[in-house]
């Protein structure tokens, strides 16, 4: 595959190095002249010095036969716009980018970007999964179809130890699929299962139904 | 001076013949081994291994014309013919794999901007160059 | 009060004028020149910068808001009142920056106007092409330039 990455900083540059280890043909677009000449030392002819988001930069480089779009630049909106760039004018069919704020995930993917990365999202999640009070975890997405697979830990004292799944008020977008009772002991829920403290529940949902399935499971 | 490995980077001006001939007389006594390239550059537009057909018969040519001239001063030369993103790090790699002791390139004056001008291959080869490195200057009355 | 703004007050209270509610992302020159001439027949304006010290271009008499925020971000464009915003303009330095602002104003906000400086040719003509109002000063300008050179002895 050909590989362009906006943005030659460190995020950039290890991104360049692991993908050509892969076998892949790399390309980085950075501005500063003294980064450009630390990467073409270190990794060979793999980077042009220039603006990405300038369609003079990315013609010259041969966006159009692109096969994916990568742009790691500290800056949201350069992020933006270059990957914009990528795929109204040269119609790259897969444009990825990176964002500081995690709020610009939801609106790069309005304005058409195909894979918003932020960094400060992944580093929470992974806190979520690590700390173990957490009242739920977020386990998968699944993007295009609006779903996620989420966790919920059944505390000691919730009110919702000893009903019955059926008596749940479970939202109608949530599905259990999963009960994780003792070690190497997965249930497979059904409508008179019984919750117990220390249960651990797999279920699938909408990010909007998220609230209502965790009090459902959890008590208030 | 004297040389053993001398690497000869061609691009078809008249200082690339002088070049050569210097090459020839600098080794000769040693019956050294000499290469010459040229570097066929691929715009990041193409593929790596596109092959763009005029610049190959030119670069082909280009070394044909050199190989003869080697052969005037009684010499057998290696010529290879390589295909890059960008020459002055070609040149330097290939000095590099070749063991050569001697980079050899005629340059010819330019102006650049109203200022002269070695151009970017040069300046990189002298920098990074794992050897000697002579540069030809042909003289063009003007 | 300037005589100007009194005669527009007067027009709107006549009800033959209607009073725009506009964000301007940027107080450079541009920015707080729109402003002002804004501000002065009578229209709500709310100016955004993210450097204080800009403000200073701002006329004494300014009758607006003046607002220190990101464009770029939803929380300060909310606090400029962009959900009632009948128009938003994007005037800062950075051609990015103007036209993340000014996408987010028109796809996440729905601001029925929405304006956006770019001075690079190139992109503004993309973005022109997908659906924002676009200007470049750099194009503009050099055209103004060519047409007088042509024209005037």
């Amino acid at each position: 595959m050909y590989i362009i990455i906006i943005g030659g900083g460190k995020v950039g540059y290890y991104l360049a190095r692991a993908l050509l280890d892969e076998g892949h043909e790399i390309l980085v677009v950075e501005k500063d002249p003294d980064r450009n000449e630390f990467i073409c030392g270190e990794l060979g002819s793999v980077c042009v010095r220039g603006d990405g988001c300038e369609v003079a930069t990315l013609t010259e480089v041969g966006t159009g036969r692109a096969d994916m779009f990568i742009a790691v630049t500290g800056d949201d909106e350069d992020n933006l716009v270059a990957c914009q760039v990528a795929k109204h004018k040269f119609n790259v069919p897969q444009t990825i980018a990176r964002t500081s704020n995690p709020k610009n995930e939801t609106i790069f993917k309005t304005l058409g970007i195909d894979v918003t990365v932020s960094s400060t999202n992944i580093i929470l999640e992974h806190i979520e999964k690590e700390v173990p009070t957490h009242p739920m975890t977020h386990l998968l997405d699944i993007k295009d179809k609006g779903l996620e697979i989420v966790e919920v830990k059944i505390p000691p004292n919730a009110t919702t130890i000893g009903k019955a799944v059926k008596e749940l008020k479970l939202p109608k977008e949530s599905v259990l699929s999963l009960i994780i009772r003792s070690r190497k002991k997965p249930i497979v829920p059904t409508a008179s299962t019984v919750l117990q403290a220390e249960d651990q529940i797999i279920a699938v949902t909408t990010p909007e139904s998220e609230e209502a399935l965790r009090t459902a499971l959890r008590g208030s | 001076m004297e040389f053993n490995k001398i690497l000869v980077p061609v691009t078809g001006t008249p200082a690339d013949d002088e070049a050569m001939r210097l090459a020839c007389r600098l080794t000769k006594k040693n019956k050294g081994k000499i290469w010459a390239v040229y570097v066929v550059t691929v715009k990041r537009s193409l593929p790596l291994d596109a092959e763009i057909e005029p610049e190959i018969k030119k670069a082909e040519n280009i070394l044909d014309r050199i190989a003869i001239v080697a052969e005037e001063e009684d010499y057998e030369i290696e010529t290879d013919l390589l295909q890059a993103r960008e020459v002055g790090p070609t040149i330097v790699d290939e000095a590099v794999e070749r063991e050569a002791d001697l980079i050899l390139m005629g340059v010819i004056y330019k102006r650049r901007f109203g200022q002269f001008s070695l151009g970017n291959v040069v300046p990189y080869v002298l920098k990074n160059a794992p050897c000697q490195v002579i540069l030809y200057h042909q003289y063009t009355p003007r | 009060m300037p005589p100007a703004r009194l005669y527009y007050i007067i027009n709107i209270l006549l009800g033959e004028f209607a009073i725009m509610k506009v964000v301007i992302m940027g107080c450079g020159r541009v920015g707080a020149r729109l402003a002002g001439l804004l501000d002065i027949e009578g229209h709500s304006v709310t100016i955004l910068d993210t450097d204080a010290y800009s403000f200073r271009r701002l006329a004494p008499e300014f009758g607006g808001t003046a607002l220190m925020g990101n464009g770029v971000e939803e929380e300060s464009l909310k606090k400029a009142g962009i959900e009632e915003a009948d128009a938003f303009v994007a005037l800062t330095q950075g051609d990015n920056r103007n036209v993340m602002a000014a996408q987010i104003a028109k796809h996440i906000f729905n601001v029925p106007r929405v304006l956006c400086r770019i001075y690079d040719p190139l992109r503004r003509e993309l973005y022109n092409t997908l659906g924002i109002e676009t200007f470049s000063p750099t194009t503009i300008f050099a055209q103004m330039l060519k047409e007088k050179l042509e024209v005037e002895e």
